[in-house]
C-alpha cells in the first residue's frame, strides 16, 4: 500500500515516498519519512513490514556511517547498493528476515547520479526509473512514456507531479502527502513538490 | 506461480567449430512488471570460460559473487585457472549441497579448456549436470528455445555463423515468452577472442537516433 | 562460523529452506528437478550378470537429455543404475564409489557388492526417503556375481533378475515371459536390450538408446549406446542463417593472449 518512486536525471536523482504509516486499515501517521541518509550522497528509500523497514535502514545506515568514519572515505552509492543488497539476502537465510523493499539513490562523483532497485527477495538492478508497491503499476508505465536519459529537474518534478496525479486520481488509497528528495553534487535536498 | 517465473529468464548455449557461444535475454521483472531491460545474466568465470544463470534474480546474484569468490581461492591455491569442466563440477557440488533448500537457479556453462576444446553444460536447480555435445538451454523459454535449438543447429558451425544461430534460435524463442526478452547479450568464445554482442531485438534504443517514436518498439525491429 | 565464507562444509546446508518456505507460503511453487523417468534392469545369466539403462533425462514433459548416462561406476568390478531424481542418484553413487576406493586402498582387497549395497542402504535410510534414488547394483566379486535392488527408504532384494523406474512394468514383462537360468552372454545382452526397449517405447518417462554393461569374472564390458533406436534422421537442407541477419547495437572483442610453453623469451643464445 505504500509508494516509493525514483527517477535519474541528467545531474541528479529524485526519490519521492509517502508519509503514511499504516496499521491494518488506520492511519497512525502522516508525517512519516520513508528515508534515511547514508552519507552526504547516497539516500534509500524503504517501505514493506511495519518495523522491518526502520530497523534495516536504520542498521544498514550506521553500518555505512561507520565505514566512513573508520576509512575516512564514505562509499559510493554502488558500494553501499550492493552492502544492503548482501545484508538483506543474508538476513533472508535466517529466521527473522527482513520484508522490505528499497531503492537506494546517490550520487557518484566520478559516475554521476544512480539509483538501485532493490526488492523483499533482495534483487539489485540498476535502473533509470523505478517504483515500488501498488504505485509502481500506475508510475512505471508513465515513467516509462516520457522519460529521456537527460531530462531537466523541472521536467523531471513535472512528470513526477504527474505520477502522482494518476495516483489521485485511480489508486483507492488515499495518498494525501508526499516527500520528493533530490541528491545531486551538492548533497541531499528536500524539494517542493 | 512458480518461483523460477517470478523474474524471467532465457539462457542458451551452443558449440560450434573451435568455438562456443553463451547468450541470454536482459530483463528483470516482477512477475508480469518489467523493472530492468539491462539485467545481466551471464558472467565471465575465466578469461575462457562463462556463465549463464536463469532463475530467481536475488539467487543469480548472489551466486554470481559466490562463485566468483570460489574461483579466486581455487586460482590462490591451485595456482592455474580452472577449466570449464572443473569449473562444471564445482557449481554442481555448490548447488547440491542445497539440495533440501535449493538456490532457484538453473546455471548454463560455456568455455573452452585448455587443449581449447569446446565445453558447454546446464545444470538443473539441484546440480544434476547434463553435458551436450550440441546445445543447452535454461530459463522460462526453455521450451520453445529447445525447439529453435533443435531445428537451427549444425554442428560445426563457424563463429560468425554460430553467432546468427545462437541468436536467432533465443530472439525468435523470447518473442514467443512474455517473462523473457527486452534485450539480448550474444557472448562468443574462439581461443583467442571473446566477441561479445548486444541484439537489437524488441526494444527501444535510446542511443538509437532514428528512434523519435517511442510506439515503434511495438513492432519488431 | 559465518556460512558465507565456509568453503570446507561438508554435507547438505539447510539455511536457504526457510527462505523457501516463506516464499512457498506466499504462493510460490518450487521448480521440478530433473528426473531420470527411467527404465533400468540387470540379470545373472551363466558367467556373470548384464546391468541395462535407457538414456533418457525428463524436467516434466521436457526432455532434458536424450542421451544420459545412466549406469555409474562403483568400484572396478561394480556397476550401478540409477532411477529417480537425477542429482541424488548421481551424488550418491559417485560418494559410495569413493568411499569404496579408500576402503580398497586401505584394505588392499577387491571390493565386495555387499559391502556397496549396505553402504548405500544405510545413507538412503538415513535419509528417510527424501533422497529419491532407487539403484540396480551389480557386481562380480571373490563370492561370486551379485544383483540387488535398493529402494529410496533403504530396502534391498537380492534377485535374478530385476527392474527398475518408470519402465519397470514393461521391462519385467519382457523378463517373466524370457528369462532363464543359466543363459548364454548374448542371449543375455539380448534379453537386456528387449527389455530396456520394452520401456523406451512403452514408458513415456524412458526413451533414446540403450546402455549395457556387462560384469563377468575379471571383466567389465561398458557398451555405451549399445542399441540405438531412435537415431534422428538426417535434416534434409541447412537452415544456416546468412552472416548479418541479426542486427547488432553494440559489438565488444576482447583479444586474449596466447601462452606457449616454448622458449620464446629465451635470448641466452
Amino acid at each position: 500500500m505504500e509508494c516509493l518512486m525514483g527517477l535519474v536525471g541528467k545531474d541528479f536523482v529524485i526519490t519521492v515516498t509517502d508519509t503514511m504509516a499504516i496499521r491494518s486499515i488506520t492511519v497512525l501517521k502522516h508525517d512519516e519519512d520513508k528515508t534515511r541518509e547514508l552519507n552526504p550522497h547516497t539516500l534509500i528509500s524503504y517501505c514493506g513490514e511495519a518495523g522491518d523497514t526502520t530497523n534495516f535502514a536504520e542498521y544498514v545506515q550506521k553500518n555505512v556511517k561507520l565505514y566512513g568514519i573508520r576509512n575516512n572515505i564514505e562509499l559510493t552509492p554502488g558500494a553501499t547498493a550492493n552492502f544492503v543488497r548482501r545484508e538483506l539476502a543474508d538476513s533472508l537465510r535466517t529466521r527473522s528476515a527482513y520484508q522490505v523493499n528499497l531503492l537506494v539513490s546517490g550520487y557518484d562523483h566520478k559516475k554521476g547520479p544512480c539509483l538501485y532497485w532493490i526488492d523483499h527477495l533482495s534483487a539489485l538492478a540498476q535502473v533509470p526509473f523505478a517504483a515500488h508497491g501498488y504505485c509502481a503499476y500506475y508510475c512505471i508505465s508513465l515513467m516509462d512514456r516520457h522519460y529521456h536519459p537527460d531530462i531537466s529537474l523541472d521536467e523531471a518534478m513535472g512528470l513526477i507531479r504527474q505520477c502522482l496525479e494518476e495516483l489521485h486520481r485511480r489508486f483507492i488509497i488515499n495518498m494525501p502527502r508526499f516527500v520528493a528528495k533530490v541528491v545531486d553534487k551538492d548533497g541531499i535536498r528536500v524539494i517542493d513538490l | 506461480m512458480s518461483i523460477m517465473e517470478y523474474n524471467g529468464a532465457a539462457v542458451v548455449a551452443m558449440v560450434g567449430k573451435n568455438c562456443v557461444a553463451i547468450a541470454s535475454d536482459t530483463r528483470l521483472g516482477q512477475q508480469a512488471m518489467t523493472i530492468d531491460t539491462n539485467f545481466q545474466k551471464v558472467f565471465p568465470v575465466t578469461d575462457k570460460t562463462m556463465i549463464g544463470m536463469a532463475g530467481l534474480a536475488t539467487d543469480v546474484l548472489t551466486l554470481r559473487d559466490r562463485f566468483r569468490y570460489k574461483v579466486n581461492m581455487y586460482k590462490l591455491k591451485e595456482e592455474r585457472t580452472i577449466e570449464p569442466q572443473t569449473f562444471a563440477h564445482m557449481v554442481s557440488a555448490a548447488l547440491y549441497e542445497k539440495r533440501f533448500g535449493p538456490y532457484f537457479i538453473e546455471p548454463v556453462i560455456a568455455g573452452m579448456d585448455k587443449r581449447n576444446q569446446p565445453f558447454i553444460c546446464s545444470m538443473d536447480t539441484i546440480g544434476c549436470i547434463n553435458f551436450a555435445k550440441d546445445f543447452v538451454v535454461a530459463g522460462n523459454a526453455g521450451g520453445g528455445l529447445y525447439g529453435m535449438c533443435e531445428s537451427l543447429w549444425e554442428p560445426d558451425l563457424e563463429p560468425e555463423d554460430l553467432f546468427e544461430t545462437i541468436s536467432q534460435a533465443l530472439l525468435n524463442a523470447v518473442d514467443r515468452n512474455a517473462l523473457s526478452g527486452w534485450g539480448a547479450v550474444v557472448h562468443i568464445i574462439t581461443p583467442d577472442q571473446v566477441i561479445t554482442r548486444q541484439l537489437k531485438s524488441r526494444m527501444l534504443d535510446w542511443a538509437d537516433p532514428t528512434v523519435k517514436d517511442k510506439a515503434v518498439r511495438y513492432t519488431r525491429l | 562460523m559465518d556460512a558465507r565464507i565456509d568453503l570446507n562444509n561438508i554435507g547438505f546446508d539447510f539455511d536457504l529452506t526457510k527462505r523457501n518456505a516463506g516464499l512457498e507460503a506466499n504462493g510460490a511453487t518450487a521448480p521440478k528437478a530433473t528426473k531420470t523417468g527411467t527404465t533400468i534392469v540387470g540379470l545373472l545369466f551363466k558367467d556373470g550378470l548384464v546391468l541395462g539403462a535407457d538414456t533418457r533425462a525428463t524436467e516434466g514433459p521436457i526432455v532434458a537429455d536424450k542421451n544420459c548416462e545412466k549406469i555409474h561406476y562403483i568400484a572396478p568390478n561394480m556397476y550401478c543404475c540409477g532411477a529417480g531424481t537425477a542429482a541424488d542418484t548421481e551424488f550418491t553413487t559417485n560418494m559410495i564409489s569413493s568411499q569404496m576406493e579408500l576402503h580398497r586402498m586401505s584394505t588392499g582387497r577387491e571390493s565386495r557388492v555387499v559391502t556397496a549395497m549396505t553402504l548405500l542402504k544405510q545413507y538412503l535410510f538415513r535419509h528417510q526417503g527424501h533422497i529419491s534414488a532407487a539403484l540396480v547394483l551389480g557386481g562380480f566379486d571373490v563370492t561370486g556375481p551379485h544383483l540387488y535392488t535398493i529402494y529410496p527408504h533403504g530396502s534391498t532384494d537380492k534377485l535374478p533378475y530385476v527392474t527398475m523406474g518408470s519402465g519397470s512394468l514393461a521391462a519385467m514383462s519382457i523378463f517373466e515371459s524370457r528369462w532363464r537360468s543359466d543363459m548364454e552372454r548374448q542371449e543375455a545382452i539380448d534379453l537386456v536390450k528387449d527389455a530396456i526397449e520394452a520401456g523406451i517405447f512403452n514408458d513415456l518417462g524412458s526413451g533414446s538408446n540403450v546402455d549395457v554393461c556387462v560384469i563377468e569374472k575379471g571383466k567389465v564390458d561398458y557398451l555405451r549406446n549399445y542399441a540405438r533406436p531412435n537415431e534422428r534422421a538426417q535434416k534434409e537442407q541447412s537452415y544456416k542463417f546468412p552472416r548479418g541477419t541479426t542486427a547488432v547495437l553494440k559489438t565488444s572483442i576482447r583479444d586474449l593472449v596466447q601462452v606457449t610453453e616454448d622458449t620464446a623469451m629465451d635470448i641466452s643464445t
